[in-house]
């Protein structure tokens, strides 16, 4: 099997006062080389928890997470953090762009912390429409010209995995529908896989496969 | 150091604002250090620049040369011992004038020593002091902001003997009054009621003595009148500027990294390393402080050419230096602050928009 990421069992737990609020109980899942999976779930399911456990961000309770047949999830933070710069891509709600670097040098810095070897990030920024905004600071771009950005520098520094956690939450419904677009398209034509959080059912046509987060259960609905 | 300059080129104003915060505060310490020690050489130099090493006063003295009176007894106990290590000395202030113009008085300190002793000043120009009974004596370049040259003539203004000026010596300088050489002939004529002598100067350690006061040149310099009280208020300035620019600079910091916080979380999540981030914090504030303490260097050098002579002002190289470095230490360690933020920050941050 060609799965990328896998969850096996995995329980988080939060402390909450006395008690224990266990957010995830016993979750598994799985997504493919070349899937785009979404992942829905009413406000407060855990989904953000989840996708964190997924990015090598948080540690899960118990359960194990392998990313390319490696176990991630018992990594220390420099291990984490090495996981996260060349083998994940993440795409934020808010496209959390570097307010001091310009459109070219968002992706410039990824590849120069990293020991991949460098793409031309300028023609990726010129697939996604971004060729006229190369030396622009983030701060004058629309909202979704930020987060094609964010794609991009997802992108950039070609991992197998892309996380990205309701990244049309911030723009309307048409620049939404744009930018999930584009992760697919990318994902599909690169034969990456990509798991998206999102509350918009209006963008689920375009992915491959659909779960459904509640009371701490993930169940695979289509 | 990518994101450094990206970010310093970004957020000129921010931080031209905090350099000339760090400039302003060095200039100050450089030029109040530089006051301190240009007051310290205009009140002690003329015993600092000789090569005495400690120095024998009467007994009850109190370090004072002016409270102290030695005889030809005392002093023969010393020749013999000592040889050419020991010199006489002795210390008057008095006021001069120019022989033409009686309303221009200047206050000077008379040094009377033997001219073949090592107290006997080396020259800038003219010619040395001798044991002669003439009237040719050497005089601290400090005179000649009063008009005074090689050839002029001096007037004391207590007894009306007059001397003319053979040789300068450099800035020597005694309680803030240029200082004039005198023989034990010439020493006579202006004091002639006078005896003894004040001190020994010894270029030995003598360590103690029953009979008598034996002080090191600092303890002496450190009694001179006015030093201890000058010096001790211009340093207390200079610390307390250190320790307020350790608070400012802390303080600016943390609100400027404050406001990065949620940067740091991103760039963490993307996979940049703590220790990657704190050298960025650092070099930041290494590249702003040392910038801003070599414009100073600069402004301190040319305020102190264009320093009137009469305003004591005096930098050496090593001062400066350590001015400059201290300076540099202060900066990094009020980073500290700022850094236990950066390091703290969770990458979690980044993702689920709780930003
Ligand atoms: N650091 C934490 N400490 C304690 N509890 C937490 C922490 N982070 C999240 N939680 C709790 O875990 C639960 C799931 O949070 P999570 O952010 O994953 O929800 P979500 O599905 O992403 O919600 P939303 O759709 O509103 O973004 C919530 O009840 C939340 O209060
Ligand atoms: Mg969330």
């Amino acid at each position: 099997m060609t799965n990328i990421l896998e969850l096996n069992h995995i329980i988080k737990n939060y402390p909450d006062g006395q008690q224990v609020n266990e957010v995830l109980k016993d979750i598994s899942f799985h997504v493919q080389r070349g899937e785009f999976a979404a992942i829905v779930g009413p406000s407060g399911a855990g989904k953000s928890t989840l996708l964190t456990i997924m990015g090598a961000l948080l540690t899960p309770s118990s359960g194990t997470v392998s990313l390319n047949g490696q176990d991630i999830s018992k990594l220390s933070k420099k291990q984490q953090t090495s996981v996260r710069l060349n083998n994940i891509g993440f795409i934020f709600q808010n496209s959390d762009l570097i307010p001091y670097l310009k459109i070219s040098e968002q992706l410039q810095f990824v590849q120069k912390i990293s020991q991949k070897p460098a793409i031309d990030a300028n023609e990726l920024l010129t697939k996604l429409g971004l060729k006229h905004r190369l030396n622009s600071y983030p701060n004058v771009l629309s909202g979704g010209e930020k987060q094609r950005v964010a794609i991009a520098r997802a992108f950039i520094n070609q991992p197998d995995l892309i996380l990205a956690d309701e990244p049309t939450a911030s723009l309307d419904s048409k620049r939404g529908r744009e930018v999930v677009q584009i992760i697919q398209e990318t994902v599909h034509q690169e034969n990456k896989a990509a798991v998206m959080v999102t509350h918009d059912e209006r963008i689920l046509d375009l992915v491959d496969s659909i779960w459904q987060i509640e009371d701490g259960q993930l169940k695979k609905v289509r | 150091m990518y994101l450094t300059f990206k970010d310093l080129r970004h957020d000129k104003l921010k931080f031209s604002a905090l350099g000339l915060i760090i400039f302003l505060i060095v200039f100050l310490v450089l030029f109040i250090t530089g006051l301190a020690n240009g007051l310290a050489n205009d009140s002690g130099s003329a015993i600092k620049e000789t090569s005495a090493q400690s120095f024998v006063l009467q007994k009850g003295s109190q370090a004072r040369l002016n409270r102290s009176e030695l005889s030809a007894t005392d002093w023969n106990k010393f020749k013999n011992k000592y040889h050419g290590s020991a010199a006489k000395l002795s210390v008057n202030q008095a006021t001069i004038q120019k022989t033409n113009n009686a309303s221009k008085k200047t206050d000077i300190t008379y040094f009377m020593i033997d001219a073949n002793s090592f107290l006997s000043p080396k020259l800038t120009s003219g010619q040395k002091l001798t044991n002669k009974d003439n009237n040719q004596v050497v005089v601290s370049d400090k005179l000649k902001s009063s008009g005074y040259k090689i050839g002029s003539s001096i007037k004391d203004s207590a007894s009306g003997q007059t001397f003319k000026i053979a040789g300068f010596t450099d800035n020597k300088a005694y309680s803030h009054t240029p200082v004039i050489y005198l023989n034990q002939k010439q020493a006579q004529k202006v004091l002639p009621m006078k005896t003894g002598f004040n001190a020994i100067a010894l270029k030995k350690n003598l360590n103690s003595s029953s009979k008598y006061q034996v002080i090191n040149k600092k303890t002496l310099i450190n009694a001179i009148p006015g030093y201890s009280a000058e010096q001790g208020s211009l340093y207390l300035m200079v610390g307390f500027l250190y320790i307020i620019s350790l608070f400012v600079l802390a303080v600016f910091f943390y609100i400027i990294n404050l406001q990065k916080l949620n940067d740091f979380g991103t760039l963490k999540a993307l996979g940049t390393d703590t220790s990657y981030l704190v050298k960025h914090v650092l070099s930041e504030m290494g590249i702003l402080a040392i910038v801003a303490i070599l414009v100073s260097f600069l402004i301190t050098y040319l305020i102190e050419l264009k320093m009137p002579a009469s305003m004591p002002f005096s930098l050496s190289l090593p001062v400066l230096l350590g001015t400059g470095g201290l300076f540099l230490l202060i900066t990094l360690i009020s980073a500290i602050l700022s850094l236990i933020k950066v390091v703290k920050v969770d990458p979690i941050t980044a993702i689920g928009g709780n930003n």
